[in-house]
């Protein structure tokens, strides 16, 4: 039996069990009587919040990888390095396990999590039921994960803040990585924003959203 | 032994689990999403926990932890100074990035932890106990010390190349926090806190919000 058939909530912050009263309705509100938060049936406007979000995040993700994320400063001359450069430099300099891991975090992890949740999107959109619980499973490893693509974000300010010699050599961040930051950020909202219950509701109960 | 329903927070079913004493995990049948976590013991290992992170976090915020040799001159960051490097910089979003997500809110955690299970410990439930859960819940994503200390790593190794790099007393802090407030993370379960908040409620030490509902 599910919660929504019986017209019952849970409050998202303490699970409190709540019965809505009054006629069934995906929008009717009620607060929860042990902690006052606001409960809803399901997150509002869960999928138009989601894709909002991914759509800006994708816009972003194109000057976050073109556009160059930090420039080193020295007598010599200086140097700008995107994301991808910064990689290529690891595995050329021969830390094959650090270049996988800033690739994993900062090329793979933000595609892979746009991609999945477009897909997420686009099944609940179509009201399709199959694969329910591969797809749940998704949506808590995009939202495990997302927080890991902050790992270049940190290396580019602890570089920054720690190679400062005035004239000699610095290193400047660039735009590269507040675009970067965005998407890190904006993808996390939205795999907070999605309502992984929508994904096991039945078509008769999206009708009613 | 008792029962109790819960519904699952992913997949919305109605979930009848009987809670025994011993320790373990509750799961849903139909998505195997954690339901509730029986933990013993939990508020005074939340209290020990938080009180030797709190020290921790003071001792990392107060200590460099690198510094760095180039051509003759050397510098030093810390916690706090990183920040204040990159304001002056003229980097404001990522300054104000690093000075929420590794500053103010890890360090609002532990206070607020400490706030709820030193009371606790003591078997009194605060006033101020729902607010808390409610403000830990909300912030829970945004702390990001355990990506910056991944961070700290890749950049020691990025700086090797260009000059000297020397690692400072307070990593070694951080390198234990981390750990630290990782299971603390694990091992909290508000459930149990709200169960408590509930019995005072009913007692009518602690305002309950039954009256919001028209």
């Amino acid at each position: 039996m599910r919660a929504i058939e019986k017209n019952i909530v849970s409050c998202p912050t303490c699970s409190q069990l709540v019965k809505l009263s009054g006629k069934k309705s995906i929008l009717s509100l009620a607060y929860c009587p042990r902690c006052g938060t606001e409960i809803h049936q399901r997150k509002l406007d869960s999928i138009q919040n989601t894709l909002a979000l991914l759509i800006a995040s994708i816009i972003f993700y194109i000057p976050a990888n073109i556009l160059p994320m930090m420039r080193i400063e020295s007598f010599t001359g200086s140097q700008s390095d995107t994301i991808m450069s910064g990689i290529i430099y690891f595995m050329e300099s021969g830390s094959y396990f650090v270049g996988t891991v800033i690739f994993i975090a900062s090329i793979l992890v933000p595609i892979l999590k746009i991609l999945t949740l477009l897909y997420l999107v686009y099944r609940v959109y179509k009201r399709e039921l199959i694969y329910p619980k591969m797809k749940q499973r998704l949506h808590r490893l995009t939202e495990i994960v997302g927080r890991w693509s902050m790992i270049d974000i940190y290396v580019v300010s602890i570089m920054v803040s720690l190679v400062n010699f005035g004239a000699m050599s610095k290193i400047h961040a660039e735009v590269g990585s507040i675009f970067f930051l965005l998407v890190v950020v904006l993808t996390m909202l939205a795999a907070m924003s999605f309502d992984s219950r929508l994904i096991w509701d039945n078509t008769k109960e999206h009708y009613a959203r | 032994m008792r029962k109790e329903i819960i519904s699952c927070s992913e997949c919305d079913e109605l979930c009848t689990i009987s809670i025994t004493q011993k320790a373990g995990h509750y799961k849903c049948p139909n998505c195997g999403h954690t339901l509730f976590r029986n933990i013993p013991r939990m508020v005074e290992k939340l209290y020990a926990i938080h009180i030797s992170a709190l020290v921790l976090f003071i001792i990392s915020c107060s200590f460099p932890f690198l510094s760095f040799e180039s051509i003759g001159q050397s510098s030093q960051i810390t916690l706090t100074s990183s920040i204040i490097n990159l304001y002056k910089d003229g980097d404001y979003l990522l300054s104000a990035t690093l000075l929420l997500t590794i500053f103010i809110i890890p360090f609002t955690r532990i206070v607020l932890f400490l706030m709820l299970f030193a009371p606790l410990y003591y078997r009194v439930v605060p006033r101020f106990a729902p607010w808390i859960l409610k403000t830990l819940q909300e912030i829970n994503h945004w702390g990001m010390l355990d990506v910056f200390l991944v961070a700290i790593f890749v950049s020691i190794v990025k700086l090797l190349k260009i000059g000297t790099i020397t690692i400072d007393t307070s990593l070694w802090s951080f390198a234990i926090l981390i750990p630290l407030l990782a299971y603390g993370e694990s091992i909290f379960e508000p459930h149990i806190v709200w169960e408590k908040i509930e019995e005072y409620q009913h007692k009518g030490k602690i305002k309950s919000f039954r009256s919001k509902n028209i």
